[in-house]
């Protein structure tokens, strides 16, 4: 099983871009969020709903890093596993900017209208389809994707340990 | 005779026909007393967003409560009774702890009592010789509960009796750190679908919420037209949840006795779904003086929309009143009655007019505030009228004052008249929104109501291009809140301006006091 997964460094700067993606999406609303919460909960408070936010982007970077073990592990290596920086952080910032996309459309029309909402999440997952297959053929995309992915693991020596910190606040929370 | 004034004198003929009534109620409610044990049930069913001026029980014109009044005629009715805030947090954190909500200091939307004054609640007083219960369907009231947990037996889930949950993951999941868990994931992480600028921070749990949402939207059934009942986070319909509350109470809590149960139920706030049976049973348009728009309504209705949702809501009422009544019956066939306290309250009323709707409004007109108050004792059989002026602050120090238990003086509610409590003429009260002010501050940013007698006065404090303002109106004579008296009635508006200045005052001096 393990020859068919990634080098862990590959793992690790793939990893680094969904959590610095899936975390930058919950301080920007915890940012946004945090006037009105001023009117009525503490710091303590504050620190406890951030403790949850981070547990939960852990539990979600998780998944979201799984899912591409999974396919890893499904697909032939050369489709993915040799390939694993520049296709996995292709992959990765493809699945969740199109979930961003379809949150943002909802933020902006509701849901009343499917097609409002779908096809913006549906660009985004062509135009990922589209730089898989043509990634490795681009060179400043071959070189540039996975600098930018090994860049961002600086983010994890702030972020994990975050992580374990404010997930253990959570847990002490609900045992104590 | 020079120096009685005319609100003197208005306040003099109320008081002596009240205590010819009052004596009556007395001889009624100690004669039901004396057929209960030492020890009664409690139960307490709270019903969100009931205007008592909506309920034929009240002399509304639609018959939209037949089984209320049918209650009734074994309870004390109140008449005057008025809730503290006009929102589910201020209105209940102020039934349940007795204070008011300058004092409690929950008044914003999904606020919380005051930390240092959260034992300072009901369940805590009532002790735990009672077995504690409660439920309630609406999230901001959870939150107030969630806060008062040490103090409860047993506290039910929010989704209980519902039929669908819109989310994946619920505050209820994480019991011991309830209220945190609740603006973690209600408040921060989770969408909300019906409130689609909602910046949501997860983003997987707000993709699957709203694939789940798109996939499922549409919720009209052959039943329900309009969709099922819904409090934006379960739907659910009026007669499971009544249903299970009736066999709660005959399976779970008779067994516990003596207990106290809080109830308090989404409908019938908006949406308004009523089951089909309800709905277009009110043909004849209402004829209602038209007011004209005020600029602090923040929705500008028509005229027209506004009784299109007026109907609605009065078509909603009437369909948990049928669901109701057959609460009640099948809790006398059980013989809950016999032994159990029952109470039946709003946290808040509702309004349509003056081209606003809803009740999170700064207008705090008579609509928004005056809600129901029955009170069944045990075996009583006979109805009971109140009309002096009362607050749900007065629940907690009544219910207390019924078992025999001391009243802490930080109370601000008084024993209700009928049970004990005598009727102060000169009484005022203070219906309060401060939705956008600080809890931890003083308050400069609110909507201040003062009751007394029969007039209320009003004054919009700290509203951005709306310069300061007093409104006073005579409830008795002009119910319908057209005239204001403020520049007319200059004595009367004088004396009530500076108590109220002067409770205002007094509040921000305390918390302030209280905090340092």
């Amino acid at each position: 099983m393990r020859e068919r997964l990634p080098e862990p460094q590959a793992i690790l700067q793939v990893y680094a871009v969904i959590v610095v993606m899936l975390s930058g999406w919950t301080i920007a609303a915890f940012l946004w969020k945090m006037s009105a919460w001023l009117l009525i909960l503490n710091l303590g408070e504050l620190l406890a709903i951030f403790s949850y936010g981070m547990l939960v982007n852990l539990i979600e970077s998780l998944i979201v890093l799984s899912f591409l073990l999974a396919l890893c592990i499904l697909l032939p290596s050369r489709i993915l596993r040799d390939v694993f920086v520049l296709r996995g952080t292709i992959l990765s910032i493809g699945v969740i900017a199109a979930m961003m996309v379809f949150v943002v459309l909802n933020m902006r029309f509701g849901l009343q209208t499917r097609s409002s909402v779908l096809i913006g999440p549906f660009v985004v997952i062509l135009l990922t389809a589209l730089l898989l297959g043509s990634a490795s053929k681009i060179r400043w995309l071959a070189t540039g994707i996975p600098w930018i992915s090994e860049r961002l693991t600086i983010f994890l020596y702030i972020l994990v340990p975050l992580f374990v910190i404010l997930s253990a606040y959570v847990i002490f929370r609900n045992i104590a | 005779m020079s120096g009685l004034s005319r609100r003197d004198f208005l306040k003099a003929s109320a008081a002596l026909a009240a205590s010819a009534a009052l004596g009556k109620a007395a001889r009624v409610l100690s004669s039901a007393h004396s057929q209960s044990v030492d020890r009664p049930n409690i139960l307490i069913l709270v019903f969100d967003a009931m205007s008592a001026r909506h309920l034929s029980l009240y002399e509304y014109a639609r018959e939209t409560t037949p089984n209320l009044k049918k209650f009734a005629e074994r309870s004390a009715v109140y008449h005057q009774h008025y809730a503290a805030g006009n929102f589910t947090t201020p209105g209940t954190a102020s039934m349940l702890t007795g204070m008011y909500p300058w004092t409690h200091r929950a008044f914003n939307y999904r606020g919380m009592v005051d930390r240092a004054l959260v034992r300072r609640n009901i369940f805590h007083l009532i002790g735990n010789e009672y077995t504690r219960f409660a439920f309630t369907q609406n999230l901001w009231a959870d939150i107030l509960l969630s806060q008062f947990e040490e103090d409860l037996d047993f506290h039910l889930p929010c989704d209980s009796f519902s039929q669908t949950v819109h989310s994946l993951v619920q505050p209820d999941d994480l019991g011991n750190d309830r209220h945190m868990a609740y603006y973690a994931f209600q408040d921060f992480l989770n969408p909300r679908v019906d409130d689609s600028r909602n910046f949501p921070g997860s983003l997987l749990i707000a993709s699957a919420d709203l694939a789940r949402a798109l996939a499922t939207r549409d919720t009209a059934s052959a039943d329900y037209p309009r969709g099922l009942p819904t409090n934006y986070d379960y739907s659910y319909e009026n007669a499971s949840v009544l249903e299970g509350i009736g066999r709660l109470v005959q399976s779970k809590l008779l067994p516990s006795s003596p207990y106290l149960a809080y109830f308090h139920l989404w409908s019938p706030h908006d949406p308004y779904n009523a089951r089909k049976d309800f709905i277009g049973i009110f043909q004849e348009a209402l004829k209602l003086e038209p007011k004209s728009q005020h600029p602090l309504a923040g929705r500008s209705l028509s005229e027209q929309r506004l009784q299109e949702y007026r109907l609605e809501y009065d078509e909603f009422i009437a369909d948990l009143d049928s669901e109701f009544g057959r609460l009640i019956s099948s809790l006398e066939s059980a013989g809950v009655l016999q032994n159990t306290y029952v109470i039946v309250t709003s946290d808040h009323g509702e309004l349509f007019e003056r081209g606003e709707f809803g009740h999170a409004t700064a207008l705090m007109y008579a609509p928004v505030t005056h809600i129901p108050l029955l009170i069944s004792a045990p075996g009583q059989q006979t109805r009971v009228d109140v009309h002096s002026l009362t607050t749900n602050l007065d629940l907690l120090p009544t219910l207390l004052h019924i078992l025999g238990k001391d009243i802490p003086e930080w109370v601000e509610g008084t024993v209700l008249p009928g049970f004990g409590g005598i009727e102060d003429l000169s009484r005022s009260i203070f219906p309060m929104m401060a939705r956008d002010n600080a809890a931890f501050r003083p308050i400069e940013h609110a909507t201040f109501s003062m009751i007394n007698g029969t007039y209320e006065l009003f004054f919009f404090k700290g509203y951005r291009d709306y310069a300061d303002r007093f409104e006073l109106y005579n409830l008795q004579e002009d119910p319908n809140e057209l005239q204001d008296l403020f520049g007319k009635d200059i004595t009367t508006a004088s004396q009530m301006k500076d108590e109220l200045l002067e409770a205002v005052s007094a509040a921000n001096r305390n918390y302030q006091r209280m905090k340092s």
